[in-house]
């Protein structure tokens, strides 16, 4: 069964037609290109998938497109703006926060949407903020880092 | 892995949505957050004609407080709950339960009445069907063997939703709109016991959960919600504990008036512990009692190894989660 549905990806709204059993993860990557959200375990345990919905962080993969109708969808292609990095991008490689970088879309999305409703984390909150979202290579420390550098 | 093709509706309101379910003759899925039901999709467990959607009955999705009850839209996401000051100050268990589910990229998305009609967990059934397929299916996949008991015809599959052992300590009843109509019921009296249709809906009853009604509890009453998992990040509880406490003043100290103590996380249903409150009722709190009483709720509970936890383990942890939560919910200072 296929539906017409409307979104709104990186500020551009799309008109698209999906299949309902498509995810949003799916339909990002392959119907629109945008292979910077990954897929990771695709059971919602890893946070490899994270976008921002509405400006909250959730798991693209758990989240079937057809319910994402009307809304809006940030992902990692949005941050830059005119080939400048988003400082939260530039703040992730000053503090070596990156490896292999499988992690970095859903974290940084993540990192972001915490400082924007609340701009004085404190480091309790950002690990739980982090919580979703599963690195295996920096230890999580130079991510909290990054994430800190904003922290007054 | 993908998902299998299915119809997908809308419907705008409860009545057609209830039309909509017997329509389909069993052959159907009502999907709400979608955080459980699209793993379980995924994995093959069950591949329906059509999901009934109750994402567009905004009726489903609002919190309030009328005649000492607080209702609750079964649509009403984890986030909504969390970001409720209705619940923040009334119903904080509550408050806490939410938060302690999954992570928080699932938060925003899963619902309350989800939590509530969330399938058993057994670690033979929560696989991909490549994992599964090495044996013979299980009896609530649709064989006739249950690789955890041997038996032909019976499931054990664990409980392990952590939003209804505090809605049932606070007495709270289900609102089930159906195609006879609509009912309400204990919350308790939702669940069956049978790992492989663990409530009334899964059992075939046809009906939609709509709202659950949570009585204002009494200004005596401290109630706080314990669990134990192996990654404090994300996982579903290996055990987890609702206790309910109504406390007297008495000049020998705190006594109780009444308690509900109920763990999630033991068996295919919410156990609550009635000898352990027993044990309670009309007794002062002092530490020889709340050891006891954490005893007693270990001992009520039955343990079976669906998980890679074994049932002593879990004994083990109810003693020390029952005996912080009483701990915290009679404001007993370490
Ligand atoms: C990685 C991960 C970790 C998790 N951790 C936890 C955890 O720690 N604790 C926990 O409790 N859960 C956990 N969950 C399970 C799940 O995310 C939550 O229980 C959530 O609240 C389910 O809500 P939902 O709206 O997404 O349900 P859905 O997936 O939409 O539905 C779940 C089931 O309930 C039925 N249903 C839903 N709403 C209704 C209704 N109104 N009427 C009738 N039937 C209905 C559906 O048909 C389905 O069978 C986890 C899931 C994942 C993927
Ligand atoms: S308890 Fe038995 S029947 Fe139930 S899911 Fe596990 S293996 Fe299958």
């Amino acid at each position: 069964m296929e539906k017409t549905i409307r979104l709104t990806v990186n500020g551009e709204e799309k008109t698209l037609k999906i299949g309902v059993q498509q995810t949003l993860l799916e339909v990002l990557r392959e119907d629109l290109g945008l292979t910077g959200t990954k897929k990771g375990c695709n059971q919602g345990e890893c946070g490899a998938c994270t976008v921002l919905l509405d400006g909250k962080p959730v798991s693209s993969c758990l989240l079937l497109a057809v319910k994402a109708d009307g809304k809006t969808v940030l992902t990692i292609e949005g941050l830059a703006q005119a080939g400048e990095l988003h400082p939260m991008q530039q703040a992730f490689n000053e503090k070596g926060a990156i490896q292999c970088g499988f992690c970095s879309p859903g974290m940084i999305l993540v990192a972001k949407s915490l400082l924007e409703r609340n701009p004085n984390p404190s480091t309790q909150e950002i690990k739980e903020a982090i919580a979703g979202n599963i690195c295996r290579c920096t230890g999580y420390l130079q991510i909290i880092e990054a994430i800190r550098s904003f922290v007054s | 892995m993908r998902l299998l093709e299915f119809d997908y509706f809308e419907p705008r309101n409860l009545e057609d949505a209830v039309t909509k379910v017997r329509e389909f003759d069993g052959n159907y899925q009502i999907i709400a957050g979608g955080t459980d039901l699209l793993t379980a999709l995924k994995q093959r467990l069950s591949a329906p004609a059509g999901l009934v959607s109750l994402d567009h009955i905004s009726s489903l999705k609002d919190i309030w407080e009328e005649d000492d009850v607080i209702t609750i839209g079964a649509m009403c996401t984890l986030e909504d709950v969390l970001s409720s000051s209705l619940i923040a100050e009334k119903l904080p268990a509550l408050n806490q339960a939410a938060w302690d589910v999954g992570s928080p990229l699932l938060r925003p998305l899963a619902t309350i009445g989800g939590n509530i009609c969330l399938n058993t967990r057994c670690r033979f059934y929560n696989q991909s069907s490549f994992w599964r397929s090495s044996r013979d299916t299980c009896y609530k996949a649709g064989g006739n063997i249950c690789h955890v008991t041997n038996k032909r015809d019976s499931c054990v599959a664990t409980f392990s939703a952590d939003i209804p052992p505090v809605l049932i300590a606070h007495g709270a009843r289900v609102r089930l709109a159906g195609p006879k109509g609509v009912r309400t019921l204990p919350l308790e009296q939702f669940y069956t016991a049978d790992g492989r249709f663990p409530h009334v809906i899964m059992a075939g009853s046809g009906e939609i959960l709509q709202e659950i009604e949570v009585p204002l509890p009494a200004p005596q009453v401290s109630c706080v919600y314990h669990k134990f998992r192996m990654r404090e990040s994300i996982d579903f509880p290996v055990l987890g504990v609702a206790v309910m406490l109504k406390l007297g003043e008495k000049k020998s100290g705190k006594y109780c008036e009444d308690a509900c103590l109920v763990i999630t996380g033991a068996e295919p249903a919410p156990v609550e512990a009635v000898q352990a409150r027993e044990e309670l009722l009309h007794r002062r709190l002092e530490p020889g009692l709340l050891a006891r009483v954490a005893e007693i709720a270990a001992s009520e509970i039955h343990p079976i190894k669906t998980s890679l936890i074994s049932p002593r383990y879990k004994r083990e942890i109810a003693k020390i989660i029952v005996t912080d939560a009483l701990k915290k919910a009679g404001g007993i200072e370490e």
